[in-house]
């Protein structure tokens, strides 16, 4: 029964293997129920399998990976409290995307490499979330980075998707570099990577190292999720199809580091530093996506604004030490940001590819059902009240602000903001794309059916996700938080305070909707000010990049290739060869084939001989 | 022996630096090969002055074979000299250069 968890994993597994080996000899409906059905197994396994996550969870071991003396790793799952709705979430979610994306890649001839690359990417995030040492969820999290690489830059032939594919790499390798270092130094402390052995064995360290540790995991969760300051990666990479960004930048791997902070929350939470950093990281981030989501064109890249700006409200609650509150973000941001991500597929393929929101308009007549699911995501995001996103981001707030810290305060106040901005981006991109009258003739090919119809039952999941954490306030029970308990403990919340919070997050999005609608109901072409091209570029973080990181670098690699390798070493060595080839020209005059010559060096060489016997004689005399 | 042994060596040096010069400064190689046979009796006759002074027969020996080499050596050389004079229509042995480098 416990050995069954494996094939969580094994199915998206044997699903890609199947189509990355055989997938293009396979007709295209077989090919597609493989990466489907892969999938699907897993998320009804999960279900199935779900009691063996309560209690403590369960502990499997495949096979034993490396056996070097008193280092064991292996292949083992952790299925834990925390584990399994991430568990259930990743599948169901992916899932669903996988059925749309049948209906979205029905006409790419390269179906196999792009559900083989899906699954593949389903089965490393599930090593992720399911692995139970630091070295296995490392093997999955490089799985999750190749995947994203090159289902971003999936259409390759043009120069501007592999960029983005490359950029999403190396960035993103940048924090990974700072979680193996964490891994090696636990190791190297504990003796093995064993999650919960580690968490368990964390109290005993010196505080200065657990900060630093709890430093190092957020440096790599930092890059995963796409927060300040390795947060460039992720506007670009909308350069993928619109499945991958729903899969990957929106519900799963930009997850992946708050759920590695909520993994190792035990060991993170010793530290009070650390704690502060993630909060002040989140509250930043939040901030920062927000702003520029407000200028930006394309419909996908407000999106994915978004999405930072709501991991970065995550980052926030793990900051504020409420796993339960960022994971309840997360479960519901992955709902509900899916369904937008999806609509905004559906919406892309309507308008005939058209991504610039300044140019649709109108859609709501034109197809009703894709309006009221985009719209329930929307709601979600901006956090309208009894949706499930106004639930969970009340949650954190409210953690955060019990927490009464001074520091704790000026985040909650950037957070707020964040929460104002978002309510005027999503009705921004609401209004825009749907009301008013068309401002692009909405083409007339029609959306594939599967397309359509995945989008209502996530919409609803979006809606309704608030009620797996109801607070007791809106008479629910918190479930998850019942449920996580073993996790971690939720700090004691006074109510007058939820209220409070609740209140002023209900005007912040009323005021963000009326500003939204008086600014943009009626139509103005888009503005061109400095400060919106200013935001449009994201801050000119990539300028920043450029300038900060890329330019010395490139002044040091031509220092070393031109100026070292060049002149030094190629130039060291051509000179040595020129000498020796001159000092060759000079000795081959010497062989002039002359017998006279030959006779006359002969002789002289006898008459020195002949002075140094004589030297010697009258020396020794 | 009524000759003291510096006279012969001092004769034999003469005849062998004679012979050098002759090596050196002659431009036909029949006259060269003469000069190399002036130096090698120049040796010969060191040679049999040492083995006349200290009464041993060794050096007389040496001599004999000293003779039967040269006399094949000469032959070999003659016939080289035939061949080449046939082969570039003179003796100057500067005309033979193709081993330059």
């Amino acid at each position: 029964m416990e050995a069954l968890l494996f094939l969580i994993l094994l199915f998206p597994l044997a699903g890609g293997t199947l189509n990355a080996v055989a997938g293009m000899r396979l007709p295209r409906a077989i090919s597609n129920g493989l990466a489907v059905s892969g999938v699907i197994a897993s998320a009804v396994l999960t279900v199935w399998l779900w009691p063996l996550a309560e209690g403590d969870g369960t502990r499997v071991t495949l096979v034993s990976w490396l056996a070097a003396e008193d280092l064991h790793i292996t292949f083992g799952i952790l299925f834990d409290r925390l584990a399994a709705p991430m568990t259930l979430m990743v599948t169901m979610v992916s899932s669903l995307i996988h059925l749309y994306a049948v209906g979205y890649m029905k006409d790419d001839p390269d179906y196999a490499r792009f559900f083989a690359l899906m699954n593949f990417f389903v089965f490393a995030m599930l090593t992720i979330v399911l692995a139970d040492n630091l070295l296995f969820l490392f093997l999955g999290w490089e799985g999750v980075g190749f995947c994203s690489y090159a289902l971003i830059g999936f259409w390759y032939r043009e120069r501007r998707n592999a960029d983005a594919g490359r950029k999403a790499f190396l960035v993103t390798r940048v924090g990974d570099v700072f979680l193996m270092v964490a891994i090696v130094w636990l190791c190297s402390l504990v003796g093995t990577v064993s999650i919960p052995e580690i968490n368990s064995r964390a109290s005993g360290f010196d505080p200065m190292i657990v900060t630093v540790l709890a430093l190092l995991l957020l440096g790599g969760a930092v890059g995963k999720s796409a927060q300040l300051p390795l947060s460039t990666w992720l506007p670009d990479a909308m350069a993928g199809p619109t499945p991958v960004s729903a899969l990957i930048h929106a519900a799963t791997m930009v997850t992946a580091g708050v759920y590695l902070l909520c993994r190792m929350f035990p060991l993170v939470s010793l530290s009070p530093t650390a704690l502060a950093v993630i909060s002040v990281v989140g509250a930043g981030t939040a901030l920062y996506a927000a702003s520029c989501a407000l200028a930006q064109r394309e419909i996908k890249r407000v999106l994915a604004y978004s999405t930072m700006s709501q991991v970065g409200f995550m980052f926030l609650g793990v900051g504020a030490g409420t796993v339960v509150g960022a994971m309840f973000h997360l479960l519901t941001h992955a709902f509900f940001k899916a369904v937008l991500f999806m609509g905004a597929g559906v919406i892309i393929h309507l308008m005939g590819n058209e991504n610039d929101i300044f140019k649709m308009g109108g859609l709501r007549s034109k197809n009703p059902l894709l309006f009221w699911s985009f719209l329930a995501g929307a709601v979600c995001l901006a956090g309208v009240p009894l949706t499930s996103g106004f639930f969970s981001k009340d949650a954190i707030l409210v953690a955060d602000l019990a927490l009464g810290t001074p520091l704790a305060l000026v985040v909650d106040a950037a957070a707020l903001a964040a929460a104002l901005l978002t309510a005027i981006y999503t009705f921004r991109l609401v209004i825009l794309v749907f009301a008013g009258s068309e401002r692009t003739p909405v083409s007339h090919h029609s959306v594939s059916r599967v397309m359509l119809w995945t989008l209502p039952p996530l919409a609803i999941l979006a809606l309704f996700g608030g009620a797996i954490d109801l607070p007791h306030l809106w008479g629910g029970s918190e479930v998850l938080a019942h449920w996580l308990d073993g996790a971690a403990e939720a700090a004691e919340i006074p109510t007058t305070l939820e209220v409070e919070m609740a209140i002023v997050t209900f005007g912040l999005v009323l005021v963000g909707w009326l500003l939204a609608w008086r600014r943009y109901r009626p139509w103005h072409p888009p503005s061109t000010s400095i400060m919106s091209s200013f935001l449009l570029s994201g801050w000119r973080a990539d300028r920043l990049v450029e300038l900060a990181v890329l330019s010395p670098f490139r002044a040091l690699t031509t220092f070393f290739s031109d100026g070292l390798d060049g002149v030094v070493i190629d130039g060291g060595l051509d000179r040595l060869a020129r000498a020796c080839r001159s000092g060759g020209e000079l000795l081959r005059r010497m062989t002039t084939g002359r017998l006279s010559n030959y006779l006359a060096a002969m002789a002289l060489g006898l008459l020195a001989i002949l002075a140094l016997f004589a030297a010697r004689i009258w020396l020794a005399s | 022996v009524i000759v003291p042994f510096g006279h012969v060596l001092v004769f034999s040096a003469i005849l062998f630096f004679l012979g050098l010069w002759c090596v050196l400064a002659r431009r036909n190689l029949i006259l060269i090969l003469i000069g190399v046979e002036v130096m090698l009796n120049g040796v010969g006759l060191t040679l049999v002055g040492a083995s006349a002074l200290w009464g041993v027969v060794d050096g007389q020996v040496f001599v004999v074979f000293l003779m039967a080499l040269t006399s094949a050596e000469v032959s070999i050389s003659l016939a080289m000299v035939v061949y080449l004079k046939r082969r570039k229509g003179t003796l100057n042995p500067d005309e033979f250069d193709a081993m330059k480098g």
